[in-house]
This record gives structure tokens, sequence and C-alpha cells, in this order.
């Protein structure tokens, strides 16, 4: 749980205290869910301005509901991850009729082996660059899994699918990534790597 | 976070897909502080407003809890109908004193006002 003026509190503490008019719950929620929110939808989008357009949804929604939340029945962040990633399938569902020209995931810049301290950096854009590439479901199961670290059984909660359906979403996406990503170690500075290990 | 054993990403070579997500996680997608404040901002503008503290007992309510709620309430309405009763129909007991002569004050014992008490307020 990341730290916060009220780190000792649970998500569900700090919704129910929210629903109460506690105006230092509203802040504590915003600074730990926030960036959480805007970092899923950023990787699921790849672009700032719509990221912040689907944060701001989501976390809309949380507020909205949090009179009505029932303390245990779900996670905060299962039910916010489950929203964030809805609202940006809807988004690449639309912009998939017809583009909007912020719609347009941002150009990765993929200038020959960044500098060695911005190799980290590269390897990130490259990794999104891909990612934007893949079929949603599997990109948002991918990104759970392995970027955001989440079990398969919240996975599936998330996704509302079975745990072997998940498995098999994050397998298919990983083979795609794997293609995708496979002719830029090169560029991406792993040569290096290599040398530096040998 | 550790690397799970059963990725099996590009197993043992450097630039597998491990070491991708280790750049992701690295690189995590910061928001700007103008989204921070105009999430903060939204948070705060739909937030309920403070439950109200809880309003002042109606009349009634106060008279209830004076007299000991509703069996108080009770006792009070039956002492009253007894009252007019006694008024309506006295005993045989106390029949002697109502309506007569020898129901006067002093007849109960009691001198609420004596003579030197009155000798006094007239100076």
């Amino acid at each position: 749980m990341p730290f916060d003026a009220m780190s000792d509190k649970s998500d569900d503490d700090l919704l129910a205290a929210y629903a109460s008019g506690d105006a230092a719950a509203a802040r504590a929620l915003t600074a730990r869910l926030g960036p959480r929110v805007f970092a899923h939808a950023m990787r699921m989008l790849g672009n700032r301005a719509e990221a912040e357009d689907v944060a701001q949804d989501a976390l809309l929604k949380l507020w909205r509901i949090a009179p009505d939340w029932r303390e245990g029945e779900a996670k905060v962040t299962t039910w916010l991850y489950r929203v964030t990633a809805n609202l940006c399938i809807d988004r690449m569902r639309k912009a998939r009729s017809g583009p909007a020209l912020d719609a347009i995931p941002e150009p990765v810049d993929t200038a020959p082996s960044a500098a060695a301290g911005l190799q980290a950096q590269a390897r990130a854009e490259a990794l999104q660059d891909a990612l934007n590439q893949l079929p949603e479901r599997q990109r948002q199961a991918v990104i759970l899994r392995h970027i955001e670290g989440l079990a398969n059984p919240e996975i599936a909660q998330i996704m509302d699918i079975g745990p072997r359906a998940v498995e098999s979403l994050t397998a298919r996406g990983k083979r795609m990534l794997e293609a995708l990503l496979s002719g830029r170690r090169d560029e991406l500075g792993f040569e290096d790597d290599d040398e530096a290990q040998g | 976070m550790t690397k799970r054993k059963d990725d099996d990403l590009w197993t043992g070579a450097t630039g597998g897909l491990e070491d991708f997500f280790d750049a992701a996680r690295a690189e995590a997608p910061l928001p700007s502080g103008d989204f921070m404040a105009r999430i903060e901002a939204q948070a705060l503008a739909a937030q309920p407003a403070p439950t109200a503290p809880k309003s002042a007992p109606g009349l009634l309510r106060q008279v209830l809890e004076t007299i000991g709620g509703w069996p108080g309430m009770a006792g009070l309405a039956t002492a009253c109908a007894v009252g007019v009763w006694m008024g309506v129909s006295p005993p045989a007991s106390i029949s002697p004193y109502i309506g007569t002569d020898a129901a006067e004050i002093d007849s109960f014992g009691v001198d609420p006002l004596s003579g030197f008490e009155l000798a006094l307020m007239e100076g």
C-alpha cells in the first residue's frame, strides 16, 4: 500500500470516511488511487490525454458509488481496474471506427540505441509500442499480470473470465510481444548487456 | 517484483520479455501535477456533505423522556383519571368533608396562613 497521510487505513475504510464527508479521506484516496488508475489507463491506451480522461471518469464513478459501497464485497482496486479497463476498451473501439487525432498513440522514439541512462525508458517505450498492437483483452491481461503484478484469480475477477482464460490470454499476448520485440533487441542496447555479461 | 518461474520469458536470455516488463515497472507513467489537482478537486466536489448531527427531539419526545417514557405517561393518565373520578363520585370515607361546613381547611389539621401571619401582612 502506498504511503499517504492515512496509510494505516485500508481503501475500504477510506472510502467509508469519504462517503461520510471526510475531506482528508478524499485527498488521501486521490493521492493513493489517482496515480495507479492513470498508469493503468496509460498502459492500456498509450496516450496521456486519453489516459487522463479515462482515469478521471473512473474515479468519478468511484466517488459516486462510495455511499453505496458494500465493504468486503470487492476490493476497491479490483473494481477500479475493471472500470478503468472497460472505459479504455470502449475508447479503443470507438477510435477504431474513426480515430480522432488525439486518440492515436503517441509516437515512440525509436532512435537507434538511446543513451545508456535512457535505456530503461527506451525499453519501456518499446514495450508500450508493442502493447499497443495487441488485441485489447490480451493487452489488458498482460498488463495486469506482468506489469501491475496481480495474481490470476484477481485478474479473472477484473476481466470477468475464468483463471484458465486469463492464462490463455497472457500466453498469447506474450508470444505476440516476443515476436514484436525480438527484432529490436540490438537497437535497445541488449547487445551491450550481453557483452558486459560475457 | 520477483520474476515468476512459470513465465518462460525467453528463459535466460538477456533482452527477454521480463527485462521489458522490469523497464516498464521502473518507468511507470506518472500523472502530471495538474491532473492530480484536477481529480482532487473533483473528489471534493463529488463528496457527500458531512453527515448532519442528529436533530433535537420534538416536544412530545422530550416530555416523554422527562416522565419516564410511555410507562410514565400511562401512570400519569391513570392518576388523572382517578382524580377526576374522585371528584365526580367521592368515596364515602371523604364525603363528610366535601360540600359541608366541616370541610374547612383547618379541619384537616393544616393552617397555611395563621392569624399572626395575617396581622404581619396587614402591618
